[in-house]
């Protein structure tokens, strides 16, 4: 303290050398703690841009055609494979889920002969009776049901066997939704496939870094080893400089 | 202390070896060798709280000021590595992909404010708590008091999020319903805590630590090995597996990978889970800064945390024991990633239904056909996560009570005896209130821990953060910015326990994503400090032997 008398404290109006170092050093810190978590995710606001996923294009070619019935088989097709895809994502509301099972189940129908028809009719029920009393997966009705339903089923729609969308699409087939797919549920589809296939990316999300795509190793990873780093370099510059200056606490 | 705890130890283990077997079941039922673990490390917490326990009020409050820097490090991370943090991080991640990092970043990134702008010179000023410091430094019996009742209020609604995480693995543990498990377990958590003080509590949380970390880290490097990725590093490994979610697995790929139920280890291409504030997950880029902002300023204001470092010796450990403290601490959060990540791909699959999301680090390691043994280990890890969390908190609320309220404002007179037993009054009091609370399920558990979180960083940070920097800040301008602070935070609150409640206020809509129950501090707390900034400005300044003393002994 240049006036003892005085004696006050201000963090920004330091008044004696040792204040003034620790102001600076403060500063420096929050300084590269704000910037590296808030600058950062700033940038990463900035550069983004919405980005459909491919099965958000082929469903936006179809959907006209399909919602006014004139689809063609490989147009409704596309529509049940893209919708397919977001029921398979690990973000769905059950509003969604209901709706793109009303349109797979529906899509389904479309692509079936009258043979198909009747098998994939009796396959699900099947299914649905086997769901509604089985206590285990590993129940050997139900295995053998499902399994049934996807032989018949996966060809159909167009997926390869043993695909991940073949293996979940019997959870999404209700022979209550095969005869009409609801104006009401093809609002929501509509909704809903921008809203689970559109994502904020950048070259900040696409670059890959040790398998993480980087702005997730950023934060998950490097932002922590920072605020150690950070903490680390104050405590070795305050007793530095304590140690220079024979101050004992 | 090993005499008693290894014979125990050596007595039960081979009993949980062979009725390890129990632990197979996702949901429901007794599982006896996850059971056998929990206990045992339960019965060995006791014991060192019994060995160790309070013998007056200084060991109570403060562990004696005896505690080393790496010892006080762990306490640090043991005290911080709550439910939320073994439990709750892990779920949000599993319920909203990126927006979970918020948490991740918010409750690390504030150490580096209390490091620096704080842990020195609340050392340096040398009291037993958080209302201590408050009364003192702005020379006011009032802010004492309401200081500790805040401090207590903070503890609750941390307490709450802990004793949902204590409920939710006794019940998959037991077997039990859940409103029985908060029972057990708050019961358990409050014999300990009141048996052992903070003194034990300290050595406790040592031993905690190691536990908590050994329990996460086994499973991750089983996870990583078993799928195929770089399980040498886990916390490094899994950056495939968020790619793999991302772009997806092909099920021919990995035919021979599949999880407990035997499905394939593969997934659709979901961007959803890495990408930044997406859409699907209903979170926007606001919300992630709010979030991380208000976790850091809330870790810089809360009062057990704040605690800790009264029971350094110097002020140079207190600093020291923020570094361990976060190494320590990052060791966990650089892991539970791991953990949302290996549970997305292992439940993809809908026959594997809906999960709780708050014990998806469990329910992952089961998933991914981790040994029984080591999933109960697990168990016991959340747990004893929890408890180490109670009773520091306990301890902190007891104090308040009891220190702060009955000695400083009620009962001058009251002998250390009747202290401690105000201390333990006010121990019972919380975990009842507590365990009521927690048994209405309001929110998943780090949510529940955020609001202590933005109530801190809204009331006790602005005072810290003022009261120690800017000797200007006075009486009148800590009531008007702690009454800011707090209309805030009662607004933000009465809104999210209507909307739970199934009432609509006006603005419901508004408030509840501008002044989101987890965030609120992101502009309660700057409105608190430019409040308590212009109070002070027009009101009489500060006396001079609190300046005095800030400089001198604070400052000096």
């Amino acid at each position: 303290m240049n006036q003892k008398n005085d004696y006050h404290i201000s963090f920004f109006k330091p008044t004696t050398e040792r204040a003034k170092t620790n102001r600076n050093m403060v500063l420096w810190l929050i300084s590269i703690w704000a910037v590296a978590v808030f600058g950062f995710h700033f940038l990463l606001r900035a550069i983004e841009k919405p980005t459909p996923e491919p099965e958000l294009i082929a469903f936006n070619q179809v959907w006209e055609n399909v919602k006014s019935g004139n689809a063609s088989n490989d147009e409704v097709m596309k529509f049940a494979q893209s919708a397919l895809h977001v029921t398979g994502k690990i973000f769905i509301d059950a509003d969604s889920k209901k709706a793109l099972d009303n349109g797979i189940s529906w899509a389904l129908m479309q692509l079936a002969d009258s043979a198909q028809k009747i098998a994939v009719n009796t396959a699900v029920v099947d299914f649905e009776k086997v769901i509604a009393s089985k206590t285990s997966i590993t129940n050997a009705d139900y295995i053998s049901a499902k399994k049934n339903l996807i032989g018949i089923s996966q060809n159909i729609i167009g997926l390869s066997p043993n695909s991940v969308l073949a293996s979940i699409l019997p959870f999404e087939l209700h022979a209550a939704y095969f005869d009409v797919f609801t104006s009401e549920n093809q609002t929501i589809v509509e909704a809903c496939m921008p809203k689970y296939m559109t994502h904020n990316r950048s070259v900040l999300t696409d670059t890959k870094f040790l398998g993480f795509p980087f702005h997730y190793f950023y934060s998950a990873v490097f932002l922590l080893i920072l605020f150690i780093a950070l903490c680390y370099a104050y405590c070795v510059l305050t007793d530095r400089y304590n140690k220079r200056m024979d101050i004992v606490e | 202390m090993k005499k008693i705890i290894l014979p125990f130890i050596a007595l039960a283990l081979p009993v949980a070896l062979n009725a390890a077997t129990g632990a197979t079941e996702l949901e429901g039922g007794f599982k006896i060798g996850p059971a056998i673990i929990l206990i045992t490390i339960l019965c060995a917490f006791v014991m060192v709280g019994i060995i160790f326990r309070a013998k007056d009020t200084t060991d109570f409050y403060a562990a004696g000021r005896s505690i080393s820097r790496t010892g006080s490090g762990m306490a640090i991370a043991s005290n911080w590595m709550s439910a939320a943090s073994f439990l709750g991080m892990a779920a949000l991640m599993y319920g909203s992909g990126y927006h979970g990092l918020a948490y991740v970043v918010g409750w690390t990134g504030g150490y580096v404010l209390l490091l620096i702008l704080m842990a020195g010179q609340i050392r340096k000023y040398g009291k037993y708590t958080a209302a201590d410091f408050i009364g003192d430094r702005f020379y006011s019996q009032s802010l004492r008091a309401t200081g500790a009742i805040i401090a207590i209020l903070i503890s609750i609604s941390y307490c709450v999020g802990q004793f949902a995480g204590i409920g939710l693995m006794f019940q998959w543990i037991l077997g039990i319903n859940f409103t029985w498990s908060v029972i057990i377990g708050g019961t358990v958590v409050l014999t300990y805590t009141l048996i052992s003080g903070m003194l034990g509590v300290t050595k406790n949380m040592q031993i905690q630590y190691i536990i908590i970390i050994v329990s996460f880290l086994i499973p991750l490097f089983i996870l990583t090995y078993k799928f195929d990725y770089f399980w040498i590093l886990p916390q490094i490994g899994y950056g495939s597996v968020v790619s793999d979610i991302t772009y997806g697995i092909a099920q021919s790929d990995i035919s021979s990978l599949v999880n407990s139920f035997g499905h394939d280890f593969a997934i659709t291409a979901s961007p959803e889970y890495s990408m930044p504030w997406d859409i699907a997950t209903g979170k926007t880029f606001f919300q992630w800064m709010a979030i991380a902002f208000s976790l850091m300023i809330g870790t810089a204001g809360l009062p057990h945390v704040i605690q800790r470092f009264y029971v350094v010796p110097k002020a140079s450990d207190a600093r020291w024991s923020v570094v361990w403290g976060l190494f320590f601490i990052c060791l966990l959060y650089w892991s539970a990633p791991v953990y949302s990540a290996f549970g997305k791909i292992l439940s993809a699959n809908p026959e594997v239904g809906k999960l709780s999301k708050d014990a998806i680090v469990v329910y992952t390691a089961q998933l991914g056909n981790v040994h029984p043994l080591i999933v109960g280990l697990l168990a016991a890890g959340g747990v004893s996560a929890a408890f180490s969390t109670v009773s520091g908190l306990l301890v902190a609320g007891a104090s308040a009570f009891s220190h702060d309220l009955y000695v400083k404002v009620i009962n001058p007179e009251a002998s250390p005896s009747r202290q401690l037993r105000m201390a333990r009054l006010g121990t019972v009091l919380m975990a009842i209130i507590v365990t009521m609370i927690a048994m209405l399920k309001l929110a998943l558990i780090s949510q529940l821990v955020a609001v202590a979180f933005s109530l801190a960083g809204c009331t006790i940070f602005p005072l810290f953060l003022l009261g120690i920097w800017w000797s200007g800040s006075n009486r009148e301008g800590a009531i008007a910015g702690l009454i800011m602070g707090g209309f805030v935070s009662l607004l933000s609150i009465t809104y999210f326990v209507a909307g739970k409640m199934g009432v609509v206020l006006p603005f419901s809509e508004f408030m509840n994503y501008y002044l989101g129950a987890w965030y609120f501090a992101w502009i309660g707390a700057p409105l608190a400090i430019l409040t308590n900034i212009i109070v002070s400005k027009l009101t009489p300044e500060t006396p001079i032997e609190i300046r005095k003393f800030l400089i001198e002994q604070v400052h000096s």
